[in-house]
């Protein structure tokens, strides 16, 4: 029999076998392989590359990281078994022994070296790890024991850790190319990469050597199907077994269906409304009669009377089909950082008006909306709905909605490397899982080489604010950071530094009999999907 | 004899005197070749109806669906049917945002019909002038405008229509000159070719003989003579003008989603499609396919009546 034949001989082998141990193996038989329908596509199987939730995904299921998050990203040990901070400037990794690579290489210290120095150098990366290892020196004290040491006392350093996937030293210079090949896609992980086809499959095949939980599923095939109903379509029809980001529109009818089985869970990103603080005109903001007027979104009454006038439990109920929890602050309860004191702002129409007129705009003024339509969950039907509220307090607001790629880029540096837009809507997912990330990138005064505001788009400044969000950065007492972080995210909401809107609730569907933990950094990971 | 014969012939009479005349008129004679398809009249009387609705919109429609004071997106998703908050019906459901779907689809008519008339229009200005110039010119003049018509038909409309939004950026505005752009090409060969015909033939020789001007001979004694086909292609190429902008406002790049044509009500009814909520997408798609269709037949007719040799 030729080459290719072999993966139906094994199924019928394995069919035997079922046949002959009986009942008890049926399940893990059935659940040979795994396919899944992904809303997005990882852009490389180089998991330095890029620096995005879709390639991290993938990555994980190949590669360990020294230490890996769980489903609420709470760290837990991989790589590294132990690990403290032994002086002010230096953290002790012990890493674990006995582990080797896919191709049979032992994991070792010389391993973490060579990840830490070829992370943040990739080549034509459009977002890279220079975030998480600049500032950082690794040392190997004995093949398995390392020293990471700072030049300030760094708190941050298990969760920046925690993101790096950890390549083999014998494929230190491997190009990207070799990674999208499989010539060096060689890692810890739970499954083992077999074939990358772009824009049609990734095949992965389980690692029976791994150290931890080996996943019930053999194969896992990763397909992208990026329309929404198309996917939804696979699902039912069978082609896949699982798909992530449920469209909301097809949520009740999925839930009726008994072939069907829906996972859902609140993410880690908060979708907001950035504002221009700085401009004293800005482009996007005129008076009703389009004549030039000072900048109204300087003036802290007029983003409150916008907070007031936007109805969150609407665009739940009516927008996001129940798929949201409306928000107050920077991440959802239960986060570290977060502060007990914040609340989602109450629909109160007449409340913003009276505000507005206080502030001296009785009639209103006219505002251009913008926002990504294909980056968030309903995110051009967010801006709609937001734009139909704050008309009818007074402020005539028209939106324009683009690619994602195109108002990123327009919204970051889109009027001569300065922000071009006055009212946006965006996202922000804590990859830290903690109020740090959202603070320091979003709030933090604008100073990318400080690597502080480095997304503050409404070029928000508070000195005060800064100056305890700094202090809780270098804070490496968790009880004292948890609570300066909570004080410096109730200053920047106070002053509405940005506008929340809401917190993202995921859905996953599997076919009936699957089971899916959702996770709060949205990721898709096939090792933790279970059979009966 | 005479008095018992007139009241006979009275009928006959009548029935023929009023189209004596008309068909002695070329347009009368147009008319009356035209009247003779009975689906050809309805469907001008269809594309009559759809026009006037267009028109008339602001003063049919319950609801202005451009005016986000008066769209709740509380009332969003509703069934053909309900009612709404502030009391009316909403007979044909509404959509993803609130939008009463009667009033959408009849502001939509009106993006649609005034980007398929303006876009046609244009075009046919730009391909009738380099078509009847390169046709009377002719040389290399002829050879380099007749390359880059090939070149521009070469590539779909629609791929160039998307990388010129691409650049422009959204709104009505560029969507017309995408349009525009990707059409011209069409009207510029059709011109083109009846007017080589005619550039041949004795009157043209005639008017060159007299000196008559090289504008005056090409607009008023060639033109004339090429404008039943352009007609013709013009009909075609509005309704074809008016499924781009749909396809183009589905793929999202057309017009800003507060203002949607009828492609980008299709275009939010087709998220719904596994829903059960098929009327988001079902009634605006059944008014592009009726105007499509109305524009069509009515221009397949025109070419049946004025094309010499289909004549019986």
């Amino acid at each position: 029999m030729s080459r290719h034949r072999m993966p139906s001989r094994h199924r019928a082998a394995l069919v035997a076998a079922t046949a002959i141990a009986g009942f008890g193996l049926a399940a893990a038989a059935q659940a040979e392989t795994l396919t899944i329908g992904l809303a997005a596509e990882a852009t490389s199987m180089d998991p330095h590359f890029h620096n995005l939730t879709p390639n991290n995904q993938i990555a994980q299921h190949i590669f360990d990281n020294l230490i890996n998050q769980d489903e609420a990203q709470r760290l837990v040990p991989a790589l590294a078994t132990e690990w403290a901070p032994i002086d002010d400037l230096t953290w002790e990794f012990k890493l674990r022994e006995g582990v080797a690579f896919h191709d049979g290489t032992p994991f070792s210290a010389d391993d973490i070296v060579c990840t830490f120095e070829r992370a943040p150098n990739v080549p034509n990366s459009p977002s890279g790890y220079g975030t998480y290892i600049r500032g950082k020196t690794v040392e190997k004290v004995d093949d398995y024991t390392i020293h990471i040491k700072t030049e300030n006392p760094y708190p941050l350093m298990a969760t920046d850790v925690s993101t790096i996937p950890i390549i083999s030293a014998a494929h230190c210079d491997a190009t990207t190319e070799d990674y999208n090949s499989g010539a060096a896609t060689f890692g810890t992980g739970p499954y083992k990469f077999v074939q990358y086809t772009p824009g049609d499959r990734i095949v992965l095949e389980r690692n029976d050597d791994y150290w931890g939980d080996i996943p019930e599923f053999e194969e896992v095939v990763l397909r992208p199907i990026t329309s929404d109903p198309s996917r939804v379509a696979a699902l039912l029809a069978g082609d896949v077994d699982m798909i992530n980001i449920v469209p909301t529109a097809d949520l009740e009818t999925l839930e009726s269906r008994s072939e069907v089985a829906l996972h859902t869970g609140v993410s880690n990103r908060v979708i907001y409304m950035h504002i221009d603080h700085w401009r004293e005109q800005s482009p996007h903001l005129t008076a009703k009669d389009g004549s030039a007027i000072d900048n109204p979104l300087r003036d802290q009454r007029v983003r409150l009377a916008i907070s007031k006038a936007i109805d969150r439990e609407a665009i739940r109920d009516r927008v996001m089909e129940g798929q949201s929890i409306p928000a107050g602050q920077l991440l959802p309860e239960g986060f570290f950082g977060v502060s007990p004191n914040l609340e989602a702002e109450a629909y109160d129409p007449d409340g913003a008006k009276a505000l507005l007129a206080e502030a001296g705009y009785p009639d209103g003024f006219r505002m251009v909306a913008h926002g990504p339509n294909d980056r968030y969950t309903n995110d051009a039907r967010i801006l709609e709905a937001i734009a139909q509220m704050l008309t009818r307090v007074g402020i005539e607001t028209s939106i324009d909605t683009m690619t994602n790629s195109v108002f990123f880029s327009r919204a970051s540096s889109g009027a001569e490397g300065e922000p071009e837009f006055s009212f946006i809507l965006v996202g922000w997912g804590a990859g830290s899982g903690e109020a740090s990330s959202p603070l320091r990138s979003l709030l933090a005064t604008h100073d990318p080489d400080a690597g502080m505001g480095a997304s503050n788009r409404g070029r928000y400044s508070n000195p005060e604010m800064d100056a305890i969000l700094m202090e809780a950065l270098g804070t490496v007492d968790d009880a004292r950071r948890d609570q300066l972080l909570a004080e410096a995210t109730e200053l920047a909401i106070g002053d509405l530094g940005i506008i929340p809107i809401h917190y993202q609730v995921n859905t996953w569907a599997t076919r009936a009999g699957l089971t899916y933990v959702p996770r709060t950094d949205e990721w898709t990971l096939a090792m933790t999907v279970t059979g009966e | 004899m005479s008095t018992a014969e007139l009241p006979g012939a009275e009928p006959a009479a009548d029935a023929a005197v009023p189209l004596q005349p008309q068909a002695e008129t070329p347009f009368g004679r147009f008319v009356q070749a035209y009247v003779e398809s009975p689906l050809a009249v309805f469907a001008f009387v269809l594309l009559v109806l759809i026009v006037g609705a267009a028109i008339a919109a602001p003063w049919l429609a319950p609801q202005n669906p451009y005016d986000l004071a008066q769209v709740s997106v509380m009332d969003s998703r509703l069934p053909p049917g309900a009612v709404s908050m502030d009391g009316y019906t909403f007979w044909l459901g509404t959509d993803g945002a609130g939008r009463d779907l009667w009033s959408a689809i009849l502001y939509g008519l009106r993006i649609s019909l005034t980007v398929g008339a303006l876009s046609g229009m244009a075009a046919l200005l730009i391909g009738m002038v380099v078509g009847l110039f390169a046709a009377y010119v002719g040389g290399r003049t002829e050879n380099v405008l007749m390359r880059v018509v090939d070149l521009q038909l070469s590539i779909p409309a629609v791929l160039i229509a998307l990388i010129l939004l691409a650049v422009l950026g959204k709104g009505l505005d560029k969507i017309i000159i995408a349009l525009i752009v990707a059409q011209w090409a069409y009207y510029a060969r059709t011109v083109r070719s009846s007017a080589l015909v005619e550039r041949r033939k004795e009157y043209v020789e005639a008017a060159i003989c007299l000196g008559l001007s090289r504008g005056r001979i090409i607009f008023r004694h060639i033109l004339p003579n090429c404008l039943a086909p352009l007609i013709v292609v013009g009909t075609v190429q509005t309704a074809s003008a008016i499924a781009l902008e749909a396809t183009l406002s589905f793929l999202g790049v057309g017009l800003p989603p507060t203002e949607p044509s009828l492609g980008l009500l299709i275009a939010n009814g087709f998220n719904y499609m596994l829903s059960g909520r098929y009327w988001i997408a079902f009634f605006p798609g059944i008014a592009l396919l009726l105007t499509i269709c109305a524009i069509n037949l009515v221009g397949d007719r025109l070419r049946d009546v004025l094309n010499p040799r289909l004549a019986r």
